[in-house]
Parts: structure tokens; sequence; C-alpha cells
């Protein structure tokens, strides 16, 4: 009888012991699938902020296009002929008559000539960019920007 | 009831419930999973389409249109905004106020935008066209209700200035007449297709640049400022009904200038109610040379070796043929006359004697060299082929043998005679016009090069004819057309205006053709008023191209006769419009 308790008993710890060992394990792997989430989900909404952000950008950057159009457009107007030739009288210019150009001989000159413009020799070799990354300096990284609080976009 | 129930009974059903339930959740799961792979591929479509219409879209762009520029860069079209302002007249709390804001801004009428916003619609439009400017001014009030829709708008900087050559875009941003129509596929690129999506996950795609090409055109908008204003001035100070002034560089086929009156402002295209403004007169419009047409049919006859230039023949003061009889325009008879004299006093008796000698073969073949009856093939659109009869047509007879001669039943576009002119300027080469100078794609520049429409007359012919003109000019117009210093060679046309029922009496189509320096051509000039209120074209067109080449002669850097020739003689070139 004692012997049959003593076996069970030993059964028993055998069996404590594998369960432990499989909730370990079990727990390990929770854990490990809990990181794994975490910094799947750090990247999901890093990847989403940067994409909203590259939106705005995106759209800043069309609307500043626009802009330099609406510029270029007012340049051009305030350039138009009229314009110049009212200013240009305003300062005191006049039209020019034939007789009031001179036309000069420049030696060598030749207005024929095709214009050669000095070839500019590229540096041989591009550097290589440096890379100064650390996969601890990747980790802090990530880790910064999993604790960042969310940015408030423009147009939300 | 089930509390009593035993703890043994409870122990014995409980598996039996959790089994039933991981079962009927696991044919659930089987049947999710099923969707995955055995849907019905009509079914899985319709549902991807539906997934797809809700977090995306896609958005079909036209492509930022090309610009125009002159031949110096000046910009002729370029691309702006325009706002489209709205309100919703439920969310306005102080109607008033916000009536005289926004009218003020937008140059509306106070009571009727205050109309407007009080009025019971959920959305009112108050302007459909309010400039970049003035949008700024209006989202700035930052108004609850106003809603400002940016609208892409082509927007022409020197406002009327070679309106009819640069042609507009209309509100479907596409382009119509001129350059704007013609080259309409270079300049308004490809339309895009941008993916737009509400997943935060999707990163946006940034379009690749893709915007149309850039022309610059051959255009000098100082010579188009002058020859416009020019011809402002002259359809003013004459009355005339219309005109054109064109300007081409003899040598290439480059357009330099081509004004017309009257003309319109692309900015406001759709305020014009006359649709024929909106053509280019100078491609399009039909009228009889007249006396424009004696040095075409002097160069044909010299060119057929049939004439010399000391020819002559004896001028009765009149000739019949075909029916009709054919007189001088001062009605009298000039006796023993050679070639040149015909082209000095513009008799129309001496051009129908050449052209019954050369016979219609002869005459209507160096017609068609000289392009007359044909379109130039300039790139602009709507370009006209004017009208000329020959042996064979239904509507020829033997009459208009003698008329052409001289610039009657025969139509022409203001282009085609500079065209013809041209030949005569450039040694018999007579070049393709065109306004098309550079495509600018990106880093890509594609240039034109000049192309040659023929060689109607020989180098010989040409410079016989043009020594004619040169005495013609000198001669017959009593110095209205010298420009002291230079040689230029130029003859003057008068033309009745042709009616269905005749020529209407006591008006006339005065036209002008020159070119300088006559012995190396940079620049030729055609002018042409309608109904002016004087009736000889030397009279009235011959002053106009006198002021045209004063200035032209500085805008082109031409020194005169003497120094153009010291600076050769020196070693020295000289090139006009080096750009």
């Amino acid at each position: 009888m004692r012997q049959g308790v003593l076996f069970e008993h030993a059964l028993r710890r055998s069996w404590r012991r594998q369960r432990q060992a499989v909730v370990l394990a079990l727990l390990g792997l929770l854990l490990a699938v809990i990181v794994g989430a975490l910094v799947y989900l750090s990247q999901a909404a890093l990847d989403a902020t940067t994409g909203r952000q590259l939106e705005s950008l995106i759209a800043e950057r069309n609307d500043i296009e626009q802009l330099n159009e609406s510029l270029r457009a007012e340049i051009a107007s305030l350039r138009s002929v009229p314009r110049l030739l009212q200013r240009a009288g305003e300062l005191g210019f006049r039209l020019a008559n034939p007789e009031d150009i001179d036309y000069v001989v420049v030696d060598q000159y030749d207005p024929r000539q095709t214009a050669v413009a000095p070839q500019i020799y590229a540096q041989l070799g591009t550097p290589a960019p440096d890379y100064d990354e650390t996969l601890a300096g990747w980790l802090q990284q990530q880790l910064d920007a999993f604790n960042r609080q969310p940015e408030p976009l423009e147009g939300e | 009831m089930r509390q009593n129930l035993p703890d043994d009974t409870l122990r014995q059903r409980l598996p039996i419930v959790i089994a039933g339930l991981l079962l009927v959740s696991m044919l659930l799961m089987l049947r999710l999973v099923s969707f995955q792979f055995q849907l019905d591929p009509a079914v899985t479509s319709y549902l991807e389409s539906v997934r797809e219409s809700g977090y995306r879209r896609t958005l079909r762009q036209a492509a930022v249109r090309g610009n125009i520029f002159d031949r110096d860069l000046q910009a002729l079209a370029v691309n702006s905004l325009e706002y489209r302002v709205g309100i919703s007249p439920n969310l306005v709390s102080r109607p008033r106020e916000t009536a005289i804001r926004l009218a003020g801004i937008m140059g509306l009428d106070e009571l009727d935008t205050f109309n407007r916003i009080t009025s019971e619609v959920p959305w009112v439009l108050l302007s459909a066209r309010v400039s970049a400017e003035q949008g700024r001014q209006v989202a700035e009030l930052d108004l609850l209700g106003v809603t400002i829709e940016a609208r892409p708008r082509r927007y022409y900087p020197q406002g009327s200035m070679a309106a009819q050559v640069v042609g507009f875009v209309g509100g479907d941003m596409q382009g119509y007449y001129g350059v704007e129509g013609f080259y309409d596929g270079q300049l308004a690129g490809r339309e895009q297709e941008q993916m737009l999506s509400n997943i935060p996950f999707d990163v946006p795609e940034d379009r690749d640049e893709d915007r149309g090409s850039d022309i610059v055109l051959t255009i000098d908008r100082e010579i188009q400022h002058l020859a416009e204003s020019e011809l402002e001035n002259s359809v003013a100070q004459t009355n005339a009904a219309r005109g054109n002034i064109l300007v081409m560089d003899p040598r290439s086929g480059e357009l330099l200038a081509m004004a017309s009156w009257p003309t319109f402002d692309p900015n406001a295209w759709y305020e014009i109610r006359d649709d024929t403004l909106l053509q280019n007169a100078a491609i399009n419009d039909l009228f009889e040379p007249g006396s424009l047409m004696q040095a075409l049919t002097l160069a044909i006859a010299l060119e057929s070796g049939a004439f010399e230039i000391e020819d002559t023949y004896v001028d009765r003061g009149y000739i019949e043929a075909g029916g009709v009889q054919v007189q001088n325009w001062d009605r009298k008879a000039h006796g023993v006359v050679d070639l040149t004299t015909i082209l000095v006093e513009s008799l129309n008796v001496g051009a129908a004697t050449v052209s019954m000698q050369m016979g219609p073969a002869t005459f209507y073949s160096g017609l068609r060299e000289f392009g007359i009856g044909e379109p130039t093939g300039i790139d602009l659109q709507g370009e006209s082929p004017g009208i000329l009869f020959v042996p064979g047509d239904e509507d020829y007879n033997d009459s208009l043998l003698l008329t052409n001669s001289f610039g009657q039943g025969v139509a022409v576009t203001p282009l085609q005679i500079l065209a013809a002119y041209s030949a005569i300027a450039n040694d018999g080469l007579m070049m393709q016009p065109h306004v098309f100078r550079r495509l600018l794609d990106g880093d890509e520049v594609r240039e034109s090069s000049p192309s040659t429409l023929g060689r109607p007359i020989s180098s010989a012919t040409a410079r016989q004819v043009t020594e004619m003109m040169v005495t013609a000019l000198r001669e017959g117009m009593g110095g209205r057309a010298d420009l002291p210093g230079y040689t230029v060679a130029g003859t003057a046309g008068t033309a009745q205006v042709p009616t269905t029922l005749g020529y209407e009496a006591g008006t006339s189509i005065v036209s002008f053709i020159g070119f300088l320096p006559a012995d190396d051509p940079r620049a030729i000039v055609f002018i042409r008023l309608d109904h002016p209120n004087e009736y000889w074209g030397a009279a009235v067109a011959g002053p106009i191209f006198q002021r045209m080449a004063q200035r032209l002669v500085i805008l082109m850097n031409i020194p005169s006769d003497d120094v153009r020739r010291e600076l050769v003689a020196a070693g020295g070139a000289v090139e006009a419009i080096q750009h």
C-alpha cells in the first residue's frame, strides 16, 4: 500500500514537472507572441503614421507647385510688353531710332559659330554612403516610435 | 429546477454541451474558411470590387498642361488656378455680414449675394470663376458654410497678344484653335490614374511627373506687339473693318509676328459671341490679292523663259479676251512699257498681256508652284486653301486667265501670298511657314528644322523680280514706303471688294508686301486692311510698312546697307535675331 502511494507521488511529481515545463513553454510562447504582436503593431502604426505624413507632404508639395505656377503667371503678366513700355517710359527711356544705333566689328567673333560649353569632368568613383546604424540603435528607434504619441495631422 | 440538478448530471452533460458548441464553431469556421477557397469566381470578383470601392478608388487626373513661350521664352500661355465659390445658407449665422464680406472680395452685388445666402436651398453657387487671389482671401475669412473648389485654368499673361496664333483652352481643358489646338496632344500630356485609399496602411503613391511638353514658338513678342499696335492704330486711323500684319523670316519660314484685327482675349474666350473672331484670320480669311498678284505673274513669265526683263509691249489701256475687257487702274494707255514698268505703274493690262502670251498651262502651273490655291501646311488649326480655278475646273472660264494675272477672280489667305513672295525674297526657294520652334519635354529638347515647300523660280529670276520690286517701291510709291539707308523691295495691292452682285463700288482691300534688306532679306512683311477710308494700297499700306520697317531694323539688329557692307568687308557677319 505504502509502495503504491510512493509510486503515485513520484508519478505526480514527474507530471508536475512536465506540466510546469509545458506551462512555462506555453508562457514563453505567449510572451513571444505578445512581443511579436506589439512589434508588428508598432511597425504598422509607424507605417500608417508615415503614410499619412507622406500624404500630407505630397498635398503640400502640390499646393506649392500650384502656387509656383500662379506666381509664374503673375510674373509673366508683370513682364508683358505694354507694361514694360509704360514702365520704361516712366523711367525716362524712349524708343531708339535706327540712327541711334552703332554697329561695331568684333574681331574673330562669328555669330554663326556654335557655342561649345566647357566640359565638366565628373569625379571618378562614387563615395559609398556611410551606414552608422546598429541593432541597438534600431531597437531604440522602434521603442521610441512605439512610445511616441500620434501627432495630429492636417485636415483631420 | 436546474439548481436542483445533481452535480453528477451536470458533470456528465457539460462535456456534451461543450463538444456540441465546439462542433458548431468548427462548422462555422470551416464554412468561413471555405469562402476563401471555394467561392464562385464571379462572387469573389464582386465581393472584391465591393471591398475596393469601399476603401480605394481610382481618380483620373489630367496632366499639367505644357506652357507656350515666344522665341525669347516669354510666357504666352501658362497654368493657373481659379476658384468656384458656393455657400450652404442653412449654416450661415450672420447672413448680412457674410454677404457684405464675400461680395466685397469677389466683386459681387451685395443685395444679390444676400438674397442667395438667405435662400431656402441647401447650397447655392456664388461665383463660378474667382481668381486665385480672391479665392485665397475668401479662404482666409474661414466662414462656416462657404465651399471653395479649386479648378485648373489656362492663363494668357500677354492678354490678347497673339491670341489667334496661340488659341485657347476650353472649360474641358482641351485646346482649340491655333497652337493650343494644333499641338493639343503634346501640350496636354497623358491623363494619369491615381489610387486613393482610406486604408491607413496604404502608403500613398507619388505620381510620376507627367506634365505636357512646353512649346517655344517662333513668334517674337516684341515684333508681335509692334505689329499689333501698328495694326490697331492703322485700323483706327483709316476706319478699316479688319486687317492683318504678318512678319516672317523668308530664309527659314519662321513666323515672327502674326497680327489680326479684330481679335479676342483668350482669358475671356467664353464671352465671344462671334466664332469667326476665334479663327486666325491670317490663315483663314480669303481676299482677292489685286495688284499683289502682278509680281507673281511676272516671275512666272520670266521663269518660263518666254520673257526677258527688257521685253516691252504696247499698252493701249485695255485688253479683251474671254468676253471681258480689262483696263488699267487709271483707265489710260501707257504706250510702250517694259516688265518693270508694269510693276511700277501697277498695270493690269500689262499683267493680262503677259499671262495671255504665256498661256494658261504655264501661268497656272506657275501659280501652283507658288502655292496659290493650296494650304501652306502651317502648324496651326483651321487653314484655308484659298480659291483658284484652273482649266478643267467646272467654274473656270477663259477670262480668268486675264483677271487672275492682276489678282481678280482668285482668293488667297494672307499667309499664302506671304509664302509665295518669300520665295522671291529667298532666292527662289519657298520655305515652309511655321510657328513651332522648339519642344521642351523634361530634359529632352526637340528643335524644328526648316523645310522647303519647293522652288517655284530660279535664283536668277528671284533676283530679277526683287530688282523690279525695289524699283517699284522707289519709283511707284512716292517715298511712302522707303526706309533711308536701306534697300527695300515692295509692292502694293488694291483690290475691289467682290460681292454676289459684282464688285462693291468706292471701297477696297489694300495690301502691301515688302522685304528688307532687298539683297539679303531678314524680314518680309505683309499688310492688309479691308475697307479703309482711302482707296489705294500704296497710300494706305505703304506708310504702315514704312513705320514697321523703321522699328524692325532695330528689333532685329539689321544695320543700314552701308554699315552692313562695311561690317562684312571687315570680316564681320550680321545675323538677325540671334536667340
